[in-house]
């Protein structure tokens, strides 16, 4: 019986372990957004989205680099996604039992958790260095360059699970293979595909490390993409890093500004995703 | 049945046939374009990998041409004298991501055994939910909460809790020397466990899930507590889909920058103690190239940079062969 | 005769006699390989213009194997390959010059799970029209209309064409299908295990529209039911384990088959 009793205190202490784990990953997750929340929405205002940075010491706000990241992240987007969707299409359509299509995926899943930073050194390699100086447009590639993963894997993942029998029943009236893609197979799975797009644009809407020497600042208003430009994540950084009370409020306002829209993408994301699921 | 009359009966005529022809040949064109392209798209990711790696060697020649091997054993990081060696940020990135994956690795196996085996189904959607929030939050968010808010706190309360109670033990207590500065390698080390718990949490979720009940029933049948089920049978039917978890967590702990640069304290050099500050590679290359001046300086970052994707490389490409092993045993 | 007492299934109405009808599909020593498995062999069979072919035989026989030659759906995947002979008036569409798109649109399919394109129900229907047509706009209805009459769903949609094609019941599904096939105007429809999906009712309502349909088209049936391979057919082929055992009238093989298999299986002494 001795062993039983054992057997049952082990028992009890793993699962209340298994509870304490819970507990604590949780409470960390409730720790960081309510501070986020407190801080940053103590300097949350109006102003954050009219005025631009400013320097130390003077009021101010978030307008150039919000614009900048937007301005960024949508060229990133219009760059990669296509790109995304077009090799996506390949490896689950006319190369899905090649072995390009297999060394290509292999590559791309180790694409997606490479570290973002260097890919920033990779774009200043190739585009920074030889143009001399820093760009928007350098920024932007480097985003492009973190969305193609993503957008390669779920357009990947949602076109292998159109059923064959759909493309058969397209074939079977004539269709060429380029259109049965693009007319029944992207349209069956659309709702999938705009997740991922959704899913990368959450994603590199917080990335700082490839923008850090490719873009990197503006305390300006600039939307000229040939040379700096201004975006939140850096901003934050810098105003994080620095002494100047002022400053740091800013950060915490565009950390919580972050926060809320990689929170509000991934919440649309998710709801298309279940819709279509109850569809 | 409705009897339509429908011009020419529903048989083509010969010239319907020519014209359809046509339309094919001029369809084709665009057929054969369309399935290059995408080829062309898929060659792209290839090079992009490829163009890192050229790009990256390339940059970093002057450097390792300069200091060959004593740039992996040196620990001198001096711009002025133009003397750089990479075995104080590689130490410091190894030595975060594996005080990261020491904390994340039991509490994620533990919490994933909490929501397969013992969570009320109600509850279930809301924690996975909680789960991928934390996931999803930018990792500069978890930089600056742990500057603001995690480092004051370990600084005043634990660290030197920890500093009393390792402080005099023999060997131990080297791990725990010096004054707490609140930041420093572990707490980066911790914050970055808080980082990769979320990964390491849903892979090995998921995994779980997949077993067969047939298989825990068994085990549940002969009397076994959850505990031994979990131990016993899950674990080693998931043993590949875990490890490769775990691997895919620590090639994000090896290469996250932000929320470790944030409390790193960023000193170049090796230190026996936990509490001292050190650098890692993606913290040395964020604080300082913008400021690298001279040709040597910049090589020897990007050199820093290469041996970072070299390391994740090789751990990521072992995470995806063990999870296509492990699709290949399920039979995906 | 067998000792076991067995019921004939109703016997469809057949038209006599092979002679002089042209055959509008000749298979001739046809193999068929999935990788080094050869899953075809040697197959020599007509199909007739006009008239309703079923094939039938116990799972794995090939017959879907068979049908899909035909519109050389197995194209689509690697590992597959057919030798020998198939031919359509007269042209070998096995031969690599063959245009396939235009082949499967001269051989239409309807499967056996029913798959509407997710789109409404009168673009499931003019997106193949369109494909090869341009039509203004009165016409192309014209001819939505005509398909969905054909494949007798008109009544019942005529009032929600802009409705998600997907939103129809399974036997409605199904129609829909075989209008889509049907607008593109095919010269045979091969049907693979049509009603295996559906209820009793939408059977029914499928096998009147077959019958109906053979009027303008060459039909190959594959079913797991011989008895409504005895209704609908007016020529049978059983298959067992990739070999064609035996073809001729339908009544005939239901009633008098020559082959021994033939009559157990249709017996039921195996399935």
């Amino acid at each position: 019986m001795a062993l039983y009793e054992t057997r049952r205190r082990r028992n009890a202490l793993a699962k209340s372990m298994a509870v304490a784990a819970t507990i604590f990953g949780l409470t960390w997750l409730v720790l960081i957004l309510a501070v986020l929340l407190w801080e940053g929405f103590s300097g949350l205002s109006l102003a954050v989205f009219t005025q631009m940075t400013p320097p130390p010491g003077s009021a101010g706000g978030l307008l150039n680099p919000i614009a900048g990241s937007l301005v960024m992240t949508t060229i990133a987007v219009a760059i990669g996604t296509p790109l995304g969707i077009l090799a996506g299409t390949y490896m689950a359509e006319y190369g899905r039992y090649d072995k390009l299509a297999f060394v290509v995926r292999f590559i791309n899943d180790i694409l997606l958790s490479a570290p973002s930073i260097v890919i920033g050194l990779f774009i200043y390699e190739v585009m920074v260095a030889q143009m001399g100086h820093f760009s928007g447009w350098a920024g932007a590639v480097s985003l492009a360059v973190i969305v193609v993963p993503v957008v390669v894997r779920t357009t990947e993942d949602m076109l292998i699970l159109v059923p064959d029998t759909l493309r058969e029943a397209a074939a079977s009236i004539g269709l060429p293979r380029s259109l049965m893609i693009r007319k029944v197979a992207y349209r069956a799975a659309r709702a999938g595909m705009v997740t991922g797009v959704l899913l990368a644009v959450a994603r590199i809407s917080g990335e700082t490390a490839p923008l850090l020497f490719t873009a990197l600042n503006n305390q300006f208003w600039s939307l000229d993409l040939n040379a700096p430009v201004a975006s939140l994540p850096v901003v934050i950084f810098q105003f994080a890093l620095s002494p100047y009370k002022d400053w740091q409020q800013l950060a915490w306002t565009g950390a919580l500004i972050i926060t809320l829209a990689v929170l509000a993408l991934s919440i649309i994301a998710r709801s298309l995703a279940s819709a279509r699921k109850s569809s | 049945m409705v009897d339509v009359a429908f011009e020419g009966g529903s048989a083509m005529t010969v010239r319907d046939q020519a014209d359809r022809a046509q339309v094919l040949q001029r369809l084709r064109i665009g057929d054969i374009a369309f399935r290059h392209l995408t080829r062309a798209a898929a060659i792209v990711v290839l090079l992009i990998l490829g163009g890192i790696i050229v790009s990256l060697v390339i940059g970093a020649w002057p450097a390792l041409e300069k200091f060959g091997f004593r740039f992996l054993t040196s620990e001198v990081w001096n711009p002025v004298t133009e003397k750089f060696g990479a075995i104080a940020p590689v130490y410091g990135t190894l030595v975060t991501s594996l005080i990261a994956m020491l904390i994340a690795v039991p509490v994620g196996l533990f919490i994933a055994m909490f929501l397969t085996e013992l969570c009320p189904l109600w509850l279930r959607r809301p924690i996975g939910i909680a789960i991928e929030l934390l996931a999803g939050i930018p990792s500069i968010i978890y930089g600056i909460w742990g500057l603001f808010v995690f480092a004051p706190f370990l600084q005043q309360h634990v660290q030197p809790f920890l500093i009393d109670t390792f402080g005099n033990v023999p060997v131990l207590g080297n791990l725990f020397a010096g004054p707490p500065y609140g930041i420093g390698v572990l707490t980066a080390g911790l914050i970055l466990a808080i980082m990769v718990l979320p990964f390491i949490t849903s892979i090995s979720r998921d995994v779980f899930e997949a077993v067969p009940p047939v298989l825990k029933e068994a085990a549940y049948g002969l009397g076994s507590t959850t505990w031994e089920v979990s131990r016993y049978v899950v674990l080693p039917y998931t043993r590949v889909g875990v490890i490769g978890g775990v691997m895919l967590g620590l090639g994000r702990a090896l290469g996250e920058t932000m929320a470790v640069t944030f409390v790193i304290g960023n000193a170049h050099r090796v230190s026996p103690s936990l509490l001292a500050p050190g650098t890692t590679i993606s913290a040395t290359i964020a604080n300082e190239f913008t400021e690298a001046v001279g040709d040597l300086y910049t090589s020897s970052l990007v050199a820093l940079g290469l041996i970072l994707f070299v390391i994740t490389f090789i751990v990521l490409a072992f995470a995806r062969l063990m999870l296509m092993r492990l699709n290949a045993r399920v039979g995906a | 005769m067998s000792a076991v007492a067995y019921t004939t299934p109703a016997v469809g109405h057949s038209r006599p006699g092979t002679e002089g009808l042209p055959e509008k599909i000749s298979v001739r020593n046809l193999d068929f390989f999935y990788g080094d498995n050869r899953a075809l062999k040697d197959i020599s069979v007509p199909l007739f213009q006009g008239r309703v072919t079923a094939f039938i035989g116990p799972s794995g026989c090939g017959k879907s194997t068979l049908l899909r030659v035909l519109n050389r759906m197995y194209d689509l995947y690697p590992n597959q390959r057919a030798s020998g002979h198939v031919t359509l008036d007269g042209e070998d569409i096995l031969a690599p010059s063959q245009d396939l798109n235009l082949l499967r649109a001269k051989v239409g399919m309807v499967f056996q799970k029913p798959t509407p394109f997710p789109m409404t129900i009168y673009e499931n229907i003019a997106f193949g029209i369109r494909l090869y047509e341009k039509l203004p706009k009165s016409e192309l209805d014209d001819r939505v209309r005509d398909a969905l009459v054909r494949a007798a769903l008109w009544e019942e949609v005529k009032n929600k064409l802009g409705a998600s094609g997907l939103s129809l019941s399974g036997g409605q599904q199904q129609r829909l299908c075989i209008a889509r096939t049907v607008a593109v105007k095919p010269e045979v429809i091969l049907f693979d295990e049509p009603c295996s999906a559906l209820d009793p009712i939408s059977t029914a309502k499928i096998e009147e529209l077959i019958s109906e349909l053979k009027d303008d088209y060459t039909i190959a049936i594959v079913t797991h039911n011989m008895q409504q391979a005895a209704r609908v057919s007016d020529y049978t082929a059983f298959m067992y384990l990739g070999e064609l055992i035996e073809f001729g009238d339908t009544s005939k093989i239901f009633t008098s088959p020559d082959d021994r298999r033939t009559q157990d299986y249709i017996t039921g002494r195996f399935g």
